[in-house]
């Protein structure tokens, strides 16, 4: 591949072709503030923040789209771009509500790291004309439609990452809303992950904890054989929420809705902690000893009077390899039955 | 000769007059101290290391805790080391306020050290007085802060909030009043009789070895030193103030005594400076990254609303660099030595407590006096172990 090489306020970079002037300032080690592009997605270029000056060119361009040519001049912070971000901030935020107090996100919302980062002063409120009612995605996933700022990012990661295209953005300006196709929504969360703000979130951990107060466990998914990777939030030992890094895993954050959703039987009350044995048709709490005791005594009973092939095996996608290795191998040479499946599709 | 015997005693950590708890190991014959080891860590809270967790605004509520009796003074010291690392210059409004909180603070410092020193030798009356006028001060911190005894009331750039006019009020009324209660403490025990001969060539100690010991602030003064930190390296606007520093010449436990009596009134001349020709304008400076938008604009507008919770729950980043700056505490030369290491908390915070020097010197002011003058000279220097331990 050949190389460009350009200069980025004032420091001479040499970055693959194709590269985006972001991309290539990073390298440099030169932060440009951003707020729509996202790692994983194509760049929308709905918020203008990336903006920066190239020598030459009157008007700024978004860096987060524009590729790199060799000889290019850019600077990235100047007061005419600063003035220019302001504004277009001031325009995302005056009608944001003051909603940080109860949001969900708040502490890890990139709408307030960069509004600090840019030390944004004077928005006052100005409410909407027409109120944007608050709906459901799914039942598990709220869109708090005053908290979004349309930057488009949910829209791209369902279409261009999931290949589902279940969301939408309707009306313009101001009355602009992104809307679900509830048929081909698949309730992944794929659009909880990539939203910078708190305009969506999940249900299930709603309220529950600051993000600053969890600790993140990175952990593999449990549910299937693909073995995604993720964060269980955990406050107080109890499994609050779960959340990904995009640079973790042969899933790169996303995850289906078992993974994303399917936390709660971990601290669930009605969790069996005991083995349970059934006599006359009613279930008592037994010992492990007894229990294996019991299920091994009536295998063989089984095995000896109606044959090895009357028994059939099906383990867990839950368990380990080695855990399902041994699974079979029991089953095959202690039973004695080629009858073994797998749920892998729970 | 009969052999004399030596006799251990041990005085403290929770004897009503170490002030605090503070242990000293007396090793006495007969009634003559002969060697005092003092030993100190009994309120050892860890503040040093605590402050390595947490950020830059949430410190200062640490500091009030370190010399209790005068809270607001040790803010002082620290909020304006942490403005000297990162270049804050704070508004003269704020500065002014600071200076009437902190001097304040060094008289009610003085009002606990005059009560407790003068009950501590058994002039029982003396502490009534001090704590009724103690008491006008902490209903001026309850009225600015809510807080009484450790407001809390400094912020990195510069205060809170503004003074209400109660404020004012108060601490007018309070400028006006004290001359006659300071009166009243003065008709007590300056000529006294009894307390003269308590404290006159006790606990001696000259200049040069008063400085060798690290002595700072009234107890060095006491010894004829006139260093002040507020005259010698003005903080804070003090140098727009007219005040003197009184200075005793002998050094003994009766010196101690007058410069901090007259101290009282070099404070009140301050605050009466300082309340007067209040300047008009912020309180804070205006930094969209540092200064705190107020509960007002945080109702009406997003951009304050983030910053006020970006600014509380993450705090702001200090540049990566070390600072020392020191201010004149109730008790001395308070130091806080700071260094940043381009996060939102310290990477250090070392602090120069007056109290650890002065009470590092009490074996030199005890040998050779009596068991009962112990008493006097720990009154006379006046430590307070909330700073000695941190
Ligand atoms: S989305 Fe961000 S800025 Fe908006 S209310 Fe939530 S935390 Fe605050
Ligand atoms: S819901 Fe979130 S990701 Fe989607 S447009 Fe709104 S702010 Fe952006
Ligand atoms: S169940 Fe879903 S999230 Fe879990 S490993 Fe399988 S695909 Fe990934
Ligand atoms: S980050 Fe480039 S336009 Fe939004």
């Amino acid at each position: 591949m050949s190389m460009v090489r350009l200069t980025i306020d004032g420091s001479e970079v040499e970055v693959p072709e194709g590269t985006t002037i972001l991309k290539a300032a990073e390298k440099a080690g030169i932060r440009i503030p951003t707020l729509c592009y996202h790692k994983r997605l194509p760049p929308i270029e709905s918020c203008n923040m990336c903006i920066v000056e190239i020598e030459g060119e009157k008007e700024p361009v978004n860096s987060c789209a524009a590729p790199v040519s060799n000889g290019l001049v850019v600077t990235t912070d100047s007061k005419a771009l600063h003035e220019q971000r302001t504004a277009n901030l001031k325009k995302i935020l005056k009608h944001h509500p003051l909603d940080c107090p109860i949001c969900d996100r708040a502490g890890e919302c990139e709408l307030q790291d960069i509004v600090y980062e840019l030390g944004i002063e004077d928005v006052p409120y100005e409410p909407r004309k027409v109120k944007r009612d608050d709906t459901y995605s799914t039942s598990l996933i709220r869109y708090w439609a005053d908290r979004c700022i349309m930057c488009g990012r949910c829209v791209t990661a369902c279409r261009d990452i999931k290949q589902i295209g279940a969301i939408e953005i309707q009306g313009e300006e101001e009355n602009a809303r992104i809307v679900v196709d509830p048929d081909k929504c698949k309730s992944c969360g794929e659009c909880l992950m990539v939203c910078p703000t708190g305009a969506l979130t999940e249900n299930l951990s709603r309220y529950k904890g600051r993000p600053w107060l969890v600790k993140r466990v990175q952990t593999t998914c449990t549910y299937c054989g693909c073995g995604c990777q993720f964060e269980l939030n955990v406050l107080d030992n109890r499994v609050i929420g779960v959340t990904t890094d995009v640079d973790t895993g042969v899933n790169q954050g996303s995850l289906c809705v078992k993974g994303r959703f399917g936390y709660e039987f971990i601290g669930d009350e009605s969790r069996l902690k005991k083995p349970l044995i059934k006599e006359n048709g009613a279930l008592r709490e037994a010992s492990w000893e007894e229990a294996l005791d019991t299920v091994a005594e009536k295998f063989k009973a089984i095995r000896d009077q109606h044959g090895p092939d009357n028994i059939a095996g099906l383990t867990s996608a839950k368990c380990t390899n080695e855990e399902n290795f041994l699974f079979q191998k029991f089953m095959r040479a202690v039973i004695g039955t080629n009858n073994v499946d797998h749920c892998a599709r729970l | 000769m009969a052999e004399s015997k030596k006799m251990y005693l041990n005085m403290g950590p929770h004897h009503p007059a170490t002030h605090g708890v503070l242990r000293i190991e007396l090793e006495l014959e007969g009634e003559t101290i002969v060697n005092a080891t003092p030993r100190i860590g009994y309120l050892h809270r860890g503040i040093e290391k605590l402050a390595e967790s947490r950020n830059y605004q949430q410190i200062i509520p640490l500091t009030d805790r370190l010399d209790y009796a005068s809270a607001s003074a040790n803010n002082m010291g620290y909020c304006v080391t942490v403005e000297k690392l990162m270049g804050i210059e704070v508004p003269k409004r704020a500065q002014y306020l600071r200076v009437i909180m902190a001097e304040l603070a060094r008289i009610m410092g003085h009002h606990l050290w005059i009560g407790t020193h003068a009950l501590d030798i058994g002039a029982m009356s003396v502490v009534f007085y001090a704590f009724r006028d103690r008491e006008m001060i902490m209903d001026i911190n309850e009225e600015i802060s809510g807080y009484r005894l450790t407001p809390t009331f400094f912020r990195i750039g510069g205060v809170a909030h503004d003074a209400t006019p109660k404020f004012i009020e108060m601490v007018r009324d309070f400028v006006k009043w004290f001359p006659k209660g300071l009166d009243g403490y003065h008709k007590l025990l300056t000529e006294n009789k009894i307390w003269t001969t308590r404290t006159m060539d006790i606990g001696t100690i000259s200049a040069d070895e008063a400085v060798n010991y690290g002595f700072t602030g009234p107890s060095l003064r006491g010894s004829g030193v006139a260093y002040d930190l507020r005259k010698a390296f003005p903080y804070s606007s003090y140098d727009d103030f007219d005040f003197q520093i009184p200075v005793g010449d002998k050094g003994d436990v009766y010196d101690r005594y007058l410069v901090r009596m007259e101290e009282f009134s070099q404070s009140l001349k301050i605050i009466d400076q300082a309340i007067e020709n209040l300047p008009e304008g912020p309180v804070n400076v205006e930094n969209p990254w540092i200064s705190n938008p107020d509960l007002d604009e945080v109702q009406k507008d997003i951009s304050a609303l983030i910053r006020r919770f970006m600014i509380h729950a993450k705090g702001f980043a200090a540049p990566e660099a070390e600072v020392y700056q020191a201010v004149e505490g109730a008790k001395g030369e308070l130091g806080f030595y700071l260094v940043g290491d381009g996060s939102e908390h310290p990477y250090r915070l070392k602090i120069r407590s007056p109290c650890f020097y002065l009470a590092s010197a009490l074996p030199r002011l005890m040998v050779g006096h009596m068991v009962a003058d112990a008493i006097a000279i720990i009154g006379s220097i006046d430590v307070v172990l909330g700073e000695i331990d941190r």
